[in-house]
């Protein structure tokens, strides 16, 4: 690339940050900390590399770790460590209506001979995948951030999976099923990022609407966590923050406590 | 389920259903043949087989100056070969209204830069990979209609052979192409996310650009047909996806291939086209669609387009020297400004969104202040952290009564601990 003058560099190299901060920002929801979140997206980009080939019969397969396996392992570990059946089954309900819904919209509409995109070729697949997923898991999953992930994840793969068998039933030997070849760019990744953050968008507006969060009615140490942080720099004395201390020691998870009205862990 | 859940799901599927019915509406009111529901199940051939897509966009004076298949929308623009820049304004029937905006100024720059560039006669190969262009077909079914019998064949369209053309006529001026001839069926909307991955395999080996090559779909031979270095050819049509933050580095690009392919060979670039749609773009700055003909164009005369097509790309990319994509340009009086414009577009964007972000979910500008100022001081407390600290250390040696109070105002261990949880729970 030494010929592409440094604009262009700077633009590639801004994109990629400021692609891979809100990353970052979006995972460390999801059951992991700072350092988690950056360790998981530092195996996206190494992963991005990896290509593992599959014996698929007629139609090779191409699993690439950052692209694929890396979400699908984060993924299916949120579903396993899920506090409840109900929530379990409420994200993988979500993954299954998202691969119908990408399926319907991006093959059965978005179809036919107009170009560049078919008809109704209004939104990219790009966009089309994380709204969908991001929507479905949020209002099936109990409006939750780590089913709008699994949904968008699990739903994008499925909906992989389901195009190989497609390939395979078209007799179309040799094709090669390239699932997350795009790597941390890939849809599915994308998918699952953008999901995460329009639930958050979608959570703080909603929430906002109704007077923001409320305390009444929680447990005292599920209020004390909701109550408006003091952050202006000249908190009270000593001992208030002592307390503060002690109450916000006993919630790890405070997303969980907004979202869902339970402390997890 | 309880009660206020079920209301919850009657409402999203109430509002789903409405919005699924005016689009539907909107899209197909007036048009013919009326979408019905019935092609929804039809087979993914039979929905191919649809006819009456044209789109005639009109100027204010209601002269044609560009036909489209279905997928256009308000916003979308246009950039003639004369430099004249529209904007579709109003979408209904079979016709767009488009404003002109004026002359491109830009690009006519690009014209007088072509113009007075002197291009060595013989192509000067470089050694590495830095001359090397990537070309795939999304869509890799199509076909023309004349030359194979139908628009579709799957998995091995014609536009394999329209690909092979472009690629011959670039590696005889000694450019490298890596040509990808993965199939991405069917025809959708979602073979751009299964072509994303070609690319991305693409931009492995380092290119300096990349190029989707399609062909259109209007039902109009005449409109692409055209006699080019005294052959008859198919002209090209460039398209720019605009759900692309790198959208103005891509129609830079874009700008420069239409100015010089056209200087070489007048008229074989017809138009730009910004698009709904992202079709990869965001990938790399120099990433490219084109639409070689249409459908019921011949395939040769599309392979005879793309060939002309390919006789600007070394230049533009300053494969042969001469100026080229503006690396070595800057000093040469190289118009620019899509690159930087770009940038300026994505930070603007972050900003704005971060921004209203933080706003809604503090509830009130005083609080978003105070979470942004205690924000600013926990992310720079460590890269501030020797400073800081000797200057805590003086002050508790002064003040020892108000030690917490003032650990406080200036981020101490405890305060920044309770800072994080803080900001654990905001975020």
């Amino acid at each position: 690339m030494t010929r592409l003058p440094v604009g262009m560099i700077i633009l590639i190299a801004v994109s990629a940050l400021i692609f891979f901060g809100l990353a970052q920002r979006a995972l460390d929801r999801m059951k992991l900390s700072d350092k988690g979140a950056l360790a998981v997206i530092a195996a996206l980009i190494i992963g991005s590399f990896i290509d593992i080939p599959v014996r698929g019969g007629a139609n090779p397969i191409t699993l690439n770790l950052g692209g694929a396996l890396v979400p699908l392992v984060l993924a299916v570990y949120l579903v396993a460590t899920a506090g409840t059946a109900a929530e379990k089954f409420r994200s993988l309900a979500g993954a299954a209506i998202t691969t119908l819904v990408i399926w319907f919209i991006g093959t059965r509409l978005m179809t036919g001979l107009p170009e560049p995109a078919g008809r109704f070729g209004y939104l990219d697949a790009l966009f089309l995948f994380p709204l969908v997923a991001g929507l479905t898991g949020y209002l099936v999953g109990g409006r939750s951030r780590r089913a709008a992930f699994v949904s968008a994840t699990i739903g994008v793969l499925a909906f992989d999976v389901g195009h190989y068998f497609w390939l395979l039933g078209r007799g179309a030997t040799g094709v090669r099923a390239d699932i997350g070849g795009a790597g941390a760019f890939d849809a599915v990744v994308m998918a699952g990022i953008f999901a995460i953050l329009l639930a958050e968008i979608v959570g703080e507006v909603r929430e906002r609407l109704a007077g923001g969060p409320t305390r009444e009615g929680k447990a005292p140490s599920l209020a004390s966590a909701l109550r408006k942080p003091d952050l202006g720099g000249n908190a009270g004395a000593g001992e208030k923050i002592q307390r503060e201390k002690k109450e916000f020691s006993g919630i790890s998870n405070s997303e969980e406590v907004k979202e869902e009205g339970r402390v997890r862990e | 389920m309880n009660k206020s859940r079920l209301k919850i799901y009657l409402a999203a599927g109430v509002i789903l259903a409405a919005v699924a019915a005016a689009s539907v509406y909107s899209f197909n009111n007036g048009r013919s043949p009326a979408w019905k529901p019935a092609d929804l199940i039809k087979s993914l051939e039979g929905a191919d087989h649809q006819v009456g897509y044209l789109v005639n966009i009109m100027d204010e004076d209601s002269k044609i100056i560009s036909k489209v298949a279905r997928g256009v929308s308000v916003g979308d623009q246009i950039i003639q070969p004369d430099g004249k820049h529209y904007q579709i304004t109003r979408v209904g029937g079979n016709y767009a209204r488009a404003k002109f905006l004026g002359n491109d100024t830009q690009f006519l720059a690009y014209c007088d830069y072509f113009e007075n560039l002197a291009v060595p006669a013989a192509a000067v190969s470089l050694d590495g990979k830095n001359n090397l262009v990537g070309i795939y077909h999304t869509h890799s079914a199509e076909s023309y209609v004349p030359t194979e019998g139908t628009e579709s064949v799957p998995f091995k369209g014609g536009i394999y052979k329209v690909g092979q053309s472009l690629v011959q006529r670039l590696q005889n001026q000694n450019v490298k192409v890596a040509y990808d001839k993965t199939p991405h069926d069917p025809h959708d909307n979602n073979a751009y996310y299964r072509s994303r991955r070609t690319a991305t395999r693409l931009m492995k080996d380092n290119p300096v650009a990349m190029l989707d090559v399609h062909r259109d779909g209007i039902p109009d031979a005449s409109y692409y047909r055209k006699n080019i270095a005294n052959e008859q050819v198919a002209q090209l049509r460039l398209v720019v996806g605009r759900q692309n933050p790198n959208m103005q580095a891509n129609l830079d690009f874009a700008k420069r291939m239409m100015a010089y392919a056209n200087k070489q060979h007048p008229n074989i670039v017809k138009e730009i086209f910004m698009a709904q749609g992202n079709y990869n773009q965001d990938l790399m700055p120099t990433a490219l669609l084109i639409e070689a003909g249409t459908h019921v164009n011949n395939r040769q005369e599309a392979q005879k387009g793309v060939a002309l097509f390919a006789d600007a790309v070394p230049t533009v990319l300053g494969i042969t020297g001469g100026g080229g994509f503006g690396g070595t340009g800057t000093g040469t009086g190289t118009p620019g400004g899509g690159t930087w414009t770009a940038l300026a577009w994505i930070l603007g964007l972050t900003l704005l969104g971060g921004g209203a972000f933080l706003l809604i979910s503090s509830g009130g500008w005083e609080q978003a202040k105070s979470r942004l100022s205690s924000y600013v001081g926990r992310e720079f407390t460590g890269f501030m952290g020797p400073v800081r600290g000797l200057r805590l250390r003086k002050r508790l040696s002064k003040k020892q009564k108000e030690t917490l109070e003032d650990l406080h105002s200036e981020y101490s261990p405890d305060a920044n601990e309770i800072d994080s949880e803080n900001r654990k729970k905001i975020r």
